[in-house]
């Protein structure tokens, strides 16, 4: 790709105005034109078969929503934090050397050392972290999870190696960010041939696995250490332009990589215990959501823990103020990486560290010059607030004196005493007030930011200036207030609980209202009887009260974030300062103790109703009805009367400001109506709506105009489908989302919202252990996660996973394993499973081989849809791939169900017709009365059930059975046993572990791997053993046929005897014994036989010897006669044959 | 494990004893609450809040619960919400509506649909009764949501103290997630309805309440309609009483509700006239209150506006009520969320003041980020 980029420039091709082929290509385009008019058949596109319209249309459809994607509020705020490249790759593949080069391309100095994160400016809007990864499968995991983009780098002259492919599928996991391949390397491949097919071939293997066309990048070789220029710089550019997609996990929680860290822990405690906690503080850009003051987060490597404190600092590595150049100036390409010793001055929240950087800190002063000029502007500062205030000077009209604050103040002493006049304050106040707060560059902060809301401002500025004069008449109407509270205190509880507070939030605020509110009662004590009404005027104080935002923090919060910086700080300041702190404490308490116990109800409290049927008390919400007075751009008849004047005034639009008169006419005409409805009210409000001048007509027109478009525009345009709403609606949120809090102040947005992504923030980790401090590796990243709520806490997770097809064994169930899922790596214990049709998790001994199933453990809970992946050991360099598995989540709970088959076995004791009792199933009568009713079967397949549990023998069952069970038969009962999911939850500290034993923690080891080492050999199941089967032989009792029966059977049917009668006969034979003379006589018999063998034996050899011989003579004569024969055939062959010739010779010669 | 430890918030007294548990259920975070009543007569938790105790405990999964002997300290240790079918005999020192509230602060984050039967007290003073939060806080919900996925509240029984046997039946389906709100208008109020019901009585006091309150609101509008609703036999629970509730209606769908019950037998009994006109009055007091939200309910409002993404959400509120001050304070506590609280001001475009009752509170907060889990 590099080769598209190369910037040698060829001379663009220039076209022919003249001569022969400009008037051939002439030629050619009209006639290309006269095709065209030709080819333009109106009928070519028209509906011929609806049916194939129908689906043309549905495709077209499919084919759109396709493409739609679920809106998302887009939440990246203004000044963004810098993106985070990871670069990733085996060892030496050059890694360390692009980084490098990458931040002397940016910076233009070189930074030889490089440890941890490094922040450069890359340009007008963007800053880039650049971090390595070394090749510890820890660091990846927790990279993978944070990275903007990933740098894949690839020597080309290897190829592919495993913890490229294995760093892929983590990103998969976790949500993958932007992945661009760098091959480098390529000079070692010396012929041209082999290094294109090489390219070509990685590129291929890269594109199946991130996605086709993805970005691969060659660095073609090394010059003097480093990467050649030309292609550093199109990198730099590809990655100064590149987009990313918000990824769910980072855009639903706070995270920061520390690129910085402080040891906090006094020394001395150090000194007498140096394992002793640590209190650590962390730097960083909070990335992702904004960061809540008061949440937990979790350090990968290192544990949860609860922030103890957050503060925002100036950033130091900003983004330049001007937008206006079209390159960087050297000064603001910064550079800030304090791991690497690289920052200038850092600022802390009570310190200014200075970083001297021997020989060459003249080249670092350079760079952090702007916050050298706002040390000197502090520095500087001689005045105090207060003074520069009365000093400064305000001109408001041209030609005019100069307004001093101090006149100023003097203008407004006697306001407090004005009850009407503070409700309503004059117009020229309040541009004194906001031309002050814009001018003057030195008022307090709180000034600038209630510029916006003049009322406000307006309020503020009185009671800074003035607090000393009118707290004596504040006072004065306090204790007026006061008794009337304590009295209503006795009335009624509630009540007074909210008095006490307003007694103490008066104090700190020595504020208007609370003058009108006194007055406002004096005014009405003097209409009504005073007394009855205590309770109710209570309530309405308390009601009052919450008519300034600073009352409102005050009530609610205890504190105003809005007035922070200026008034309560000084206020705290002052003499009373400590007293006030200790009188509020007390008087929380007696709060706390006044409501501890009571009745606990949302309803608000009301003890004493107003009389509304008395016509003043019902004045106050006549508007509140639809027969009350509307607001004039909602009511008809104002409506009307705008209309008519504007049609009226149609033509004089264009010079207005001759029509005064007749304009001032048709006001007054079209008022009184109005007037006549509701005399007593409009008095004091007319003075401001006398000059109801044509401005504000125009003004109210326009409007109603906008109000009208944005009712009726959108509805007739095409584009208002449901997404285009859900777009609008996500487009609109994200709007407000930003423009919300723009005004405010840091301190208050940081209070409201949180730290937003792209703050530069130091939190505060108490209680963290020593050897986060000691054993700190800066190349080790060092992410601080933000966990939501819910998220600390621990319990069985539920996830669907999946064997990676390419890690070698199946996963087995109890088997430790390390899973990495959230923020979190850990070590814990599954079981897996199987979820089977009736929605019964059962358990499953192994993973199956291709399929997925459910794994549950117990761990931290995760939202569901969240990735995981588990890898047995993270310690061993096996050879092979490592990540063992991958899912997501499926649900989280308190408690598991997965179980697997139990068969239980028993024998028939008993038997009767179909009932059976049986033995050996269960252990106890508890047990057995359990399974009542339950189904039970015999190997033959005959069902039944267990009816009753027996005292007697413990554990024996009555049951019956659908036929007659044998004794032999074993019977069985199937259930499911609930397996138990272990509770080991360890999570894996990499970050705390010395530099040596980084490499080596193994945490659990498996069963199988603690048998291997200590040679233990499991012991065999005598169930399953082979063993030698003796088996007797069987013996069939005879067949026996009764006798009566036989006689009756026809003598085909009886049975047959022979074989039986014959041994019967043998048997029967009596034993003779021979006397002498019949010893003899067998003896002569036995002689004469014997003799008679032998002879006939002889003669019989004879014979033999007989016949072969003879055979032997036949034989030869036969041989002879052949012979003969032979010879005969010869002679009369040769006479025939000489016959023949003779003929021949005969006709031959006849012939001539 | 050493996190949980120091998740745990400590509490002392009885008092918003809802509001702790409903917070720390959602945010998974352990209490402790000591001094319950401790220098009370009948020291400990009161039954009611151990029936609401049991109530939590069905909703959830795995929540722990200790009391020590004298009921003085609790530690809660919240499960998970998981929903589902339930049936709940609620204690009948409070009313239905006090239970109610809290399963209603649940139902969108619960896994499964959420359906569910309260059986008690429907009405009483304390606090709000079931028609209220029938018609003033389910709307309220259902702003939060894109589309109404059919979230129902039926009143199937209704009953008085000191007996009870109403019953009410509550179904929310899984709701996915909640909307951010932008809620500034509050209207005109352009109708008032309301029931007015009479158990175990004769039907001619609901008909005598009637009067009452006409008597006063038709003095500010026309539009006043108020059904009876006398109920017979075993709907009508097991005590005798009659009581009314009124809803007003703005032309920006905003509702604000106001109820009350008659006396029960020790206290003197009330006049079903003047009980008419007291409960008008209240309903004026709640007008003049005002804002987008009936005061009852401005803490769900707050606990629904808190949430969700982090995403702005505005709303109108009348006077922040003590209840809701101490919500507020303790969303801060539980999910570390500040609100923003300003005075509302009218659009400069109005050149005179209306007369809409007391100031309004503009409330403004970004959601927590918070992702029902599972």
């Amino acid at each position: 790709m590099a080769d598209e980029y190369e910037t040698d420039k060829k001379k663009s091709h220039r076209e022919r105005q003249a001569g022969r082929k400009a008037e051939k290509k002439k030629k050619k385009k009209e006639l290309l034109q006269n095709d065209q008019e030709k080819s333009n058949n109106p009928k070519a596109f028209a509906i011929n078969s609806v049916v194939r319209a129908e689906r043309k249309f549905r495709r077209g459809q499919d084919v759109q929503t396709k493409k739609q994607h679920i809106p998302v509020v887009d939440r990246t705020p203004l000044e963004p934090p810098p993106i985070l490249v990871v670069v990733v790759g085996p060892p030496k593949v050059g890694k360390t050397t692009l980084i490098q080069c990458l931040i002397k391309n940016f910076t233009k100095q070189p930074l030889t050392s490089i440890k941890g994160p490094v922040t450069v400016v890359s340009g007008k809007k963007r800053r880039i972290t650049f971090m390595e990864c070394n090749n510890d499968i820890n660091s990846m995991i927790d990279l993978a999870k944070v990275a903007d983009l990933v740098l894949l780098l690839i020597d080309a002259s290897f190829g592919f190696e495993m913890e490229i492919f294995e760093f892929l599928n983590i990103c998969q996991v976790h949500g993958m960010p932007k992945i661009m391949g760098v091959l480098t390397h390529l000079d070692m491949l010396k012929e041209n041939k082999t290094l294109r097919r090489i390219k070509k071939d990685l590129k291929h293997r890269f594109w199946t696995e991130v996605y086709q066309g993805a970005k691969l990048f060659y660095l073609s070789g090394i010059l003097h250490g480093e990467y050649l220029k030309n292609e550093v710089k199109n990198l730099c550019r590809f990655i100064s332009v590149m987009k990313f997609r918000p990824l769910i996990w980072q855009t639903s929680h706070p995270f920061l990589i520390a690129d910085r860290m402080e040891d906090l822990t006094p020394p001395e405690e150090i000194r007498q215990n140096p394992k002793c906690d640590r209190t650590v503080s962390l730097y960083g850009y909070v990335r992702g959501i904004p960061l809540n003051r008061h949440s937990t987060v979790h350090i990968p490597g290192c544990g949860d823990s609860k922030l103890a404190d957050v503060c925002f600092l100036p950033d130091p590595c900003p983004l330049p103020d001007k937008l206006k150049k079209r390159s960087l100036v050297e000064k603001e390409r910064l550079i800030y990486a304090p791991f690497s010793g690289v920052g200038g001055i850092v600022y802390d929240k009570d310190a200014v560290y200075v970083e001297l950087a021997g020989s060459h800190s003249h080249k670092k002063s350079r760079e952090s010059e702007p916050e050298r000029k706002l040390v000197s502007s502090i520095v500087d500062t001689k005045l105090t607030l207060d003074e520069k205030i009365a000093q400064s000077e305000v001109q408001l009209f041209s030609n005019t004196k100069p307004i001093v604050a101090s006149e100023f103040q003097d203008d407004l002493k006697p306001c407090p005493n004005e009850s009407m006049e503070v409700d309503h304050p004059s117009h020229i106040r309040h541009d004194k007030n906001t031309s002050l707060a814009e001018n003057d560059e030195d008022a307090s902060d709180s000034d600038n930011s209630d510029s916006d809301d003049e009322m406000h401002g307006a309020e503020n500025e009185v009671t800074s200036d003035d607090g000393a004069d009118s707290s004596d008449e504040d006072e004065s109407d306090d204790a007026e207030v006061d008794s009337d509270y304590s009295s209503a205190n006795d009335h009624d509880e509630s009540m007074g609980e909210s008095c006490e507070r307003l007694e103490h939030g008066e104090e700190s605020e020595t504020d208007n209202d609370s003058d009108s509110d006194g007055s406002v009662f004096e005014a009405k004590d003097s209409n009504v009887n005073w007394k009855s009404n205590l309770a109710m005027k209570a309530a309405d104080a308390f009601v009052e009260r919450q008519n300034s935002s600073a009352n409102l923090w005050n009530l609610v919060y205890g504190y105003n974030p809005m007035d922070q910086s200026s008034d309560s700080e000084d206020n705290e300041n002052e003499i009373g300062g400590l007293f006030r702190v200790v009188r509020q404490k007390q008087q929380s308490k007696l709060e706390e103790k006044d409501t501890m116990d009571s009745v606990d109800s949302s309803k608000f409290p009301i003890k004493q109703l107003k009389d509304w049927t008395n016509e003043s008390i019902k004045e106050s919400i006549r508007d509140c009805f639809v027969t009350g007075k509307w607001k004039a751009s909602e009511d008809a008849s104002e409506l009307l009367r705008l209309d008519d004047l504007t049609d009226e005034d149609e033509e004089l639009y264009d010079d207005f400001e001759d029509l005064e008169t007749g304009e001032k006419h048709t006001v007054e005409s079209a008022k009184k109506p109005s007037k006549d409805d509701d005399e007593t009210e409009l008095d004091d409000s007319k003075e401001p709506e006398e000059p109801m001048t044509k401005e504000k007509l125009m003004e109210k027109k326009r409007k109603l105009k906008e109000k009208f478009d944005a009712e009726y525009d959108d509805k007739t345009g095409e584009g208002s489908s449901y997404y285009d709403d859900l777009k609008q609606e996500a487009s609109k949120q994200a709007e407000l989302n930003k423009s919300m809090f723009e005004g405010l102040e840091d301190e208050v947005r940081v209070e409201l919202e949180g730290f937003r992504s792209g703050m530069y923030v130091r939190m505060e980790l108490t209680q963290m252990s020593c050897e986060l401090v000691t054993n700190f590796d800066p190349t080790y990243p060092l992410i601080v996660g933000g966990l939501q709520s819910g998220e600390e806490t621990i319990g069985y997770v539920n996830t669907r996973v999946k064997k990676h097809r390419w890690y070698g064994k199946i996963m087995k169930t109890n088997n430790p394993l390390i899973i990495s899922l959230g923020w979190r790596r850990f070590q814990t214990i599954p079981v897996y499973s199987k979820l089977e049709d009736n929605l019964r998790h059962r358990m499953l001994k192994y993973t199956p081989e291709h399929v997925t199933c459910h794994m549950h453990f117990w761990g931290p809970i995760t939202p569901a849809g969240s990735g995981l992946l588990a890898v047995q050991d993270v310690a061993t360099r096996e050879p092979g791939f490592r990540i063992a598995l991958t899912g997501s989540v499926v649900d989280t709970n308190q408690t598991t169900k997965i179980t697997k088959k139990l068969k239980l076995t028993g024998e028939a004791d008993k038997i009767f017709k179909k009932t059976a009792f049986v033995s050996g199933m269960f252990t106890s009568t508890l047990e057995a009365a359990r399974f009542e009713g339950a189904k039970i079967r015999t190997v033959s397949g005959v069902r039944g059930m267990i009816k009753k549990a027996l005292p007697k023998p413990e554990g024996a069952v009555r049951a019956t059975f659908e036929d007659t069970v044998l004794k032999s038969d074993i019977i069985f009962c199937r259930t499911w046993y609930q397996v138990e999911v272990k509770k080991f939850y360890n999570p894996v500290t990499s970050l705390l572990l010395s530099p040596d034993a980084k490499n080596a923690w193994k945490g659990m080891k498996t069963v199988g791997e603690l048998k291997r080492e200590r040679g233990i050999r499991s012991e065999p199941q005598y169930d399953s053993m082979y063993t030698p089967i003796n088996r007797k032989p069987k013996f069939f009792k005879p067949l026996k046929v009764p006798k009566e029966l036989k006689a009756a059977l026809p003598y085909k049917d009886k049975t047959k005897d022979f074989y039986t009668g014959r041994s019967n006969l043998k048997k029967q034979r009596v034993a003779v014994v021979r006397n002498e003379h019949e010893t003899e006589i067998a003896a002569l018999m036995r002689r004469i036989s014997t003799n008679y063998k032998e002879k006939r034996k002889k003669q019989q050899e004879a014979t033999h010897a007989r016949i072969e011989a003879l055979k032997k003579k036949k034989q030869a004569e036969e041989l002879k006669a052949l012979k003969n024969q032979k010879i005969m055939k010869k002679k009369i062959f040769t006479i025939l044959g000489k016959e023949e010739k003779k003929k021949q010779q005969k006709e031959a010669r006849s012939k001539r | 494990m050493k996190n949980v430890k120091s998740n745990l918030l400590e509490f002392k007294g009885s008092n918003f004893f809802r509001q702790r548990l409903i917070l720390s259920v959602l945010s998974a975070k352990p209490i402790r609450i000591t001094d319950i009543r401790s220098k009370s007569d009948e020291p400990g938790l009161a039954e009611f809040e151990i029936n609401l105790l049991r109530l939590i405990d069905k909703l959830t999964n795995g929540t722990v619960l200790e009391v020590n002997e004298t009921g003085t300290t609790l530690y809660f240790q919240p499960g998970m919400l998981t929903g589902g079918k339930f049936d709940h005999e609620c204690c009948k020192q409070r009313a239905i509506g006090y239970y109610f509230e809290a399963v209603l602060a649940f139902a969108p984050f619960c896994k499964k649909a959420l359906e569910i039967t309260l059986r008690g007290v429907t009405n009483n003073k304390i606090d709000p009764s079931v028609d209220s939060l029938k018609t003033g806080a389910l709307p309220l919900l259902r702003r939060f949501l894109i589309i109404d996925p059919g979230i129902d509240l039926k009143i199937r029984k209704r009953g008085m103290e000191p007996e009870g046997g109403g019953e009410i039946h509550f179904v929310c389906p899984n709701l996915k997630q909640l909307k951010p709100i932008q809620i500034k208008d509050f209207g005109k109020i352009k109708r008032i309805r309301g029931t007015a019901f009479s158990l175990r009585t004769s039907p001619v006091l609901s008909n005598r309440v009637i009067d009452g309150i006409k008597s006063v609101l038709l003095n500010f509008i026309p539009d006043v309609f108020i059904t009876v609703d006398h109920l017979k036999g075993q709907n009508a629970g097991k005590s005798p009483g009659f009581g009314a509730s009124l809803v007003a209606e703005s032309t920006a769908e905003v509702f604000y509700t106001a109820d009350q019950v008659c006396n029960i037998p020790p206290e003197p009994r009330s006049v079903p006239e003047d009980l008419g006109k007291e409960l008008a009055f209240r309903l004026c007091e709640e007008i003049s209150r005002g804002g987008c939200v009936d005061s009852s309910y401005q803490s769900l409002v707050c606990l629904w506006m808190a949430l969700h993404q982090k995403d702005v959400s505005q709303c109108l509120f009348g006077p922040l009520s003590p209840y809701t001050i101490q919500f507020l304070r303790h969303l801060k506590e539980f999910f570390g969320v500040t609100f923003k609280l300003e005075p509302f001001v009218q659009d400069d475009e109005d050149d005179f003041d209306l007369k809409q009752g007391s100031n309004k509170v503009l409330v403004t907060c970004v959601g927590t980020g918070f992702n029902k889990i599972a």
